[in-house]
C-alpha cells in the first residue's frame, strides 16, 4: 500500500460529494444536503473536486449520458452511487466512504475527460460537454469531428458582438448536472466573452407522472385528502428556503446560503416553531438588509407585468414583475409571513395559500412559463447575471408532464 | 532597528508563512462549521489540513487539448507570488531581505498573480476556466490602482519605499489612524489578490469553481495554497505599512508582528463570510468612480501633512 495508500485513507476521512441532482429526485437531493451538511462533508461544484457521485434519483434515458460523462470526469480514487430513496443516503455515503478507505478504487485512466468519444453529441451534454472536463465546459456542442483541428475539435467561430465587435462564440450548455442548479434544466448558450448572445432552455430526464415535491401537498389536497394549512405552509416555505439557499450559494454568499439551507432541513423536519419563526425571520432579515446582494443584482433579469398578462402566466414571480432582487427580496417577506400559519391546522384553501411557485390549475403549470421566459430574460446578460436569474426564476421542472419536456429540447 | 537578516533565513519565510496560513484556513474552517449549523469539534478544525493528504493522493486529471505548460506554469506562479511577496515584510526586528523599493518589490510580486491566474484559466481548454481567468484581469483592472494609492500613500506618510523603514516611521502615531481610507482600501485590495471572499468571483460559484473548476488533486492543492498565501501575505504586509510593525509595549517585536499578522487575518476572514461575491463590473464602475479618487484624495492629504509638518502629524 505504502505512502499513496496511507494518504488515500487519511483523505476518505472526509470525502467531498458531488450531487447530481435527478428530475423527481428532490426528496434524495435534500436529504443529501442535509446528511453532507451535518457530516461536514464539502459538497463539491464539479467532478474535479470529487470522490463520490451522487446520483439523486434514477436518471431517465435522456439524462443518463450526461451522468456518464461527469462520472469520466471525477479523479481516482472515486465511488459512484445511485440513491432513489431518501432513506437510503445515509448508507450510501457510509458505503462510499468505506469502499474510498480500502484505498482500492478504480485506479483508471477513465479520470481524463476525453475518453467519451462522441459521447452524447446531440443530447443535452451536461457537464462534460463534449470535451473540456465537465459543467458547461465545452467549446463547441456539436460532438466531436475529425477536422484537424487540436484534440479533434473545431475552432470557435467568431460573430459580431453588441459592440459590433468581431469575437469568438463560444456554444457552451449549462447542465442538467450541474450543482445549485433546477433539476433537469438545460440552457444552451451562445457566449461572447462572458456575454450571453443567445439561449435556449429545455428540460431533460423528466419522470412520468412522478409529480413535484413541493407541490405535493396541494395534489394531495386536490385529491381530496385532508390536509392542513401549517403543512403546506411549511413545505413553502421549504421550498423558498431551498430556492434561496441556491441563489445565496450562486451570489456568492456562502454563510447565508448555508443557514439558509440549515433551515429548510428544520423546517421540513420537526424543529419546533418557537425556535424556527424566529430564525427565519432573522435570517430572511439579513438578506434582505444586504445592500451589496441587493447592488449585485438590481437590473438583472427584469421581468414585466403586462407582458405577463398577455402570456398568461401562473408564477406569482411572472405576474408580479420586477428584477431579481425583486425575486428574492419578495421569497424573504413571503417567508416572514409563512411562520405565522406553521402551526395553522385548519383545511387547506389552496387559493389563499398557493404552492410555492404559483397555482397548478391553469393552462400550463408554473414553471413552464418559468421556462418560457428564460432565454428571452438572459440574452444580452452577463454570464454571472444569468445564472443568477436562473437561480432567482428557479423552475421547478418535475412540475412539468414529461413529454412537455421532450418536446422543449429542439 | 530592523536589519536584513543572513541569506538562509529567505528560507524561513515560506514556514512561517505557511504556519500563519494554517491559522487562516483552521479560523475559516471554524467559521464554516457554525455557519453551517455544526458542533464545533477537533474534528473541524483539522478538516482543511486533512485536505493535503487527499488532494496529494488524488489523480492528476487532464482535459482535452489543453495547453500543459501554460497550465501548470500558471498555477506554479500563484503560490509562488505569495512567497516571494512575503520576502520584503519585516517580522519583528528581522526582514530576510530588506529593500530600498520592497514596496514595489510587494506590488510587483501581487500583480504577478494576474500573469499567473490567466494563465492557469487559459490553460484547460474550458469555458469555465478562461472565464474565471479573465474575470480576474477584470477585477484588478478595478482593484489595483485604488491599492497602488493606498502603498504610496504609506509610502508618502513615511518618506521611504522601503517596508522597514515605513514600519519604523510610525513611532508617534500608527498610519492607520490618519490613513483610514488607504487601509480600507488595501485590505479590500487583499480580499481581491487573493480571489477571497467578496472577491471571489474568478473562481465562483456560478461558475462551477472557475479556475478551480478542472483542477484536481495536486494541481488543486497549489492553486487553493497559493490564494490562502496571498491572503496572509496581505495581512502580514498591512502590519509594517499601518499597524506600526513590531512596536508595541511589554512583549518583544516579532509576537508584536505575530499577535497584530494574527489579528488582521482573523479580521480578513471574518469579513471574507459576511458579504456576498461582489461582481467585477459593478466593482470597476464603484472603483473608477469612488475609490480611486477617495485613494488619491488620502494620498493628496499625507502629501501635504508631510509637505507642512516635515513629518507625521
Amino acid at each position: 500500500m505504502g505512502v499513496t495508500g496511507r494518504l488515500v485513507r487519511a483523505g476518505a476521512a472526509r470525502p467531498h460529494v458531488l450531487v447530481a441532482a435527478m428530475p423527481g429526485g428532490a426528496a434524495v437531493r435534500l436529504a443529501a444536503e442535509e446528511q453532507l451538511r451535518r457530516r461536514g462533508w464539502p459538497a463539491v461544484l464539479s467532478p474535479a473536486d470529487a470522490d463520490v457521485l451522487l446520483v439523486a434519483g434514477a436518471p431517465a434515458a435522456d439524462i443518463a449520458a450526461s451522468v456518464k460523462t461527469t462520472w469520466a470526469a471525477v479523479p481516482a480514487p472515486r465511488v459512484r452511487a445511485i440513491v432513489t430513496s431518501p432513506g437510503e443516503v445515509a448508507a450510501a455515503l457510509d458505503a462510499a466512504q468505506a469502499e474510498l478507505a480500502t484505498g482500492a478504487p478504480q485506479w483508471l485512466p477513465a479520470g481524463d475527460s476525453a475518453v467519451l468519444p462522441g459521447g452524447d453529441g446531440g443530447a443535452a451534454s451536461g457537464p462534460g460537454g463534449s470535451h473540456g472536463a465537465h459543467g458547461m465546459a465545452s467549446h463547441h456542442d456539436m460532438g466531436e469531428m475529425d477536422t484537424g483541428m487540436p484534440g479533434g475539435l473545431p475552432m470557435a467561430e467568431r460573430g459580431e458582438d453588441r459592440d459590433g465587435l468581431k469575437l469568438d462564440r463560444l456554444h457552451v450548455p449549462l447542465g442538467p448536472v450541474l450543482p445549485d442548479w433546477p433539476a433537469g434544466l438545460v440552457v444552451r448558450l451562445v457566449l461572447q466573452g462572458d456575454v450571453v448572445q443567445h439561449a435556449e432552455a429545455s428540460a431533460v430526464g423528466l419522470v412520468e407522472g412522478a409529480g413535484s415535491f413541493w407541490t405535493e401537498p396541494w395534489r394531495r389536497a386536490a385529491a381530496g385528502e385532508p390536509v392542513t394549512t401549517g403543512v403546506a405552509a411549511r413545505r413553502r416555505a421549504a421550498a423558498h428556503l431551498d430556492s434561496l439557499g441556491r441563489f445565496l450559494a450562486v451570489a456568492g454568499w456562502d454563510d447565508a446560503a448555508a443557514a439558509a439551507r440549515a433551515l429548510r432541513d428544520d423546517t421540513a423536519g420537526s424543529r419546533p416553531v418557537s425556535s424556527l419563526e424566529p430564525a427565519v425571520r432573522r435570517l430572511a432579515a439579513r438578506v434582505t438588509r444586504s445592500r451589496v446582494l441587493a447592488w449585485s443584482t438590481r437590473g438583472a433579469g427584469t421581468l414585466r407585468a403586462d407582458v405577463a398578462a398577455a402570456d398568461g402566466a401562473t408564477s406569482p414571480d411572472w405576474r408580479a414583475g420586477g428584477d431579481v432582487t425583486t425575486r428574492y427580496h419578495r421569497w424573504c417577506r413571503e417567508l416572514a409571513d409563512l411562520t405565522a400559519v406553521f402551526e395553522d391546522g385548519g383545511p387547506l384553501d389552496p387559493t389563499a395559500l398557493e404552492p410555492p411557485r404559483g397555482r397548478l390549475d391553469g393552462a400550463q403549470a408554473p414553471s413552464a412559463s418559468l421556462l418560457a421566459v428564460l432565454p428571452r430574460l438572459l440574452e444580452g446578460a452577463e454570464f454571472a447575471a444569468a445564472r443568477l436569474i436562473v437561480a432567482s426564476l428557479d423552475p421547478d421542472l418535475d412540475e412539468l408532464p414529461a413529454r412537455v419536456g421532450a418536446g422543449h429540447d429542439h | 532597528m530592523i536589519t536584513s537578516s543572513p541569506l538562509w533565513s529567505v528560507l524561513v519565510v515560506p514556514v512561517l508563512l505557511a504556519a500563519f496560513t494554517a491559522v487562516a484556513v483552521t479560523a475559516d474552517a471554524l467559521l464554516a462549521a457554525r455557519a453551517a449549523g455544526r458542533r464545533v469539534s477537533p474534528r473541524v478544525l483539522v478538516a482543511p489540513l486533512a485536505e493535503v493528504p487527499r488532494l496529494l493522493a488524488a489523480q492528476r486529471r487532464t482535459t482535452l487539448a489543453p495547453d500543459s505548460l501554460l497550465w501548470r506554469l500558471g498555477l506554479a506562479t500563484v503560490p509562488a507570488a505569495g512567497v516571494l511577496a512575503a520576502v520584503v515584510i519585516p517580522f519583528g526586528q528581522v526582514t530576510a531581505s530588506r529593500m530600498s523599493v520592497g514596496v514595489v518589490w510587494f506590488n510587483a510580486m501581487e500583480v504577478l498573480t494576474w500573469a499567473g491566474l490567466w494563465m492557469a484559466g487559459w490553460g484547460p481548454n474550458s469555458v469555465l476556466s478562461l472565464v474565471g481567468g479573465y474575470r480576474f484581469v477584470a477585477q484588478g483592472l478595478a482593484y489595483e490602482l485604488p491599492l497602488m494609492f493606498a502603498l504610496i500613500s504609506a509610502a508618502a506618510g513615511a518618506q521611504s519605499l522601503d517596508v522597514a523603514g515605513i514600519a519604523s516611521a510610525q513611532g508617534r502615531l500608527w498610519f492607520v489612524v490618519w490613513m483610514p481610507a488607504a487601509f480600507a482600501v488595501y485590505l479590500a485590495s487583499v480580499y481581491a489578490f487573493s480571489f477571497l471572499g467578496p472577491f471571489g468571483y474568478p473562481a465562483g460559484r456560478d461558475l462551477a469553481g472557475g479556475v478551480l473548476a478542472e483542477l484536481s488533486g495536486p494541481d488543486r492543492l497549489v492553486l487553493q495554497a497559493g490564494r490562502w498565501l496571498l491572503l496572509t501575505a496581505g495581512a502580514a504586509m498591512a502590519v509594517p505599512l499601518f499597524l506600526g510593525g513590531g512596536a508595541g509595549p511589554l512583549l518583544p517585536a516579532w509576537a508584536w508582528s505575530a499577535v497584530k499578522t494574527v489579528a488582521v487575518l482573523i479580521l480578513l476572514v471574518w469579513g471574507r463570510r459576511r458579504l456576498p461575491v461582489i461582481r467585477a463590473d459593478r466593482y470597476a464602475e464603484l472603483a473608477w468612480v469612488v475609490l480611486i479618487p477617495l485613494a488619491i484624495v488620502q494620498a493628496l492629504a499625507v502629501a501635504l501633512v508631510v509637505l507642512t509638518t516635515g513629518g507625521t502629524p
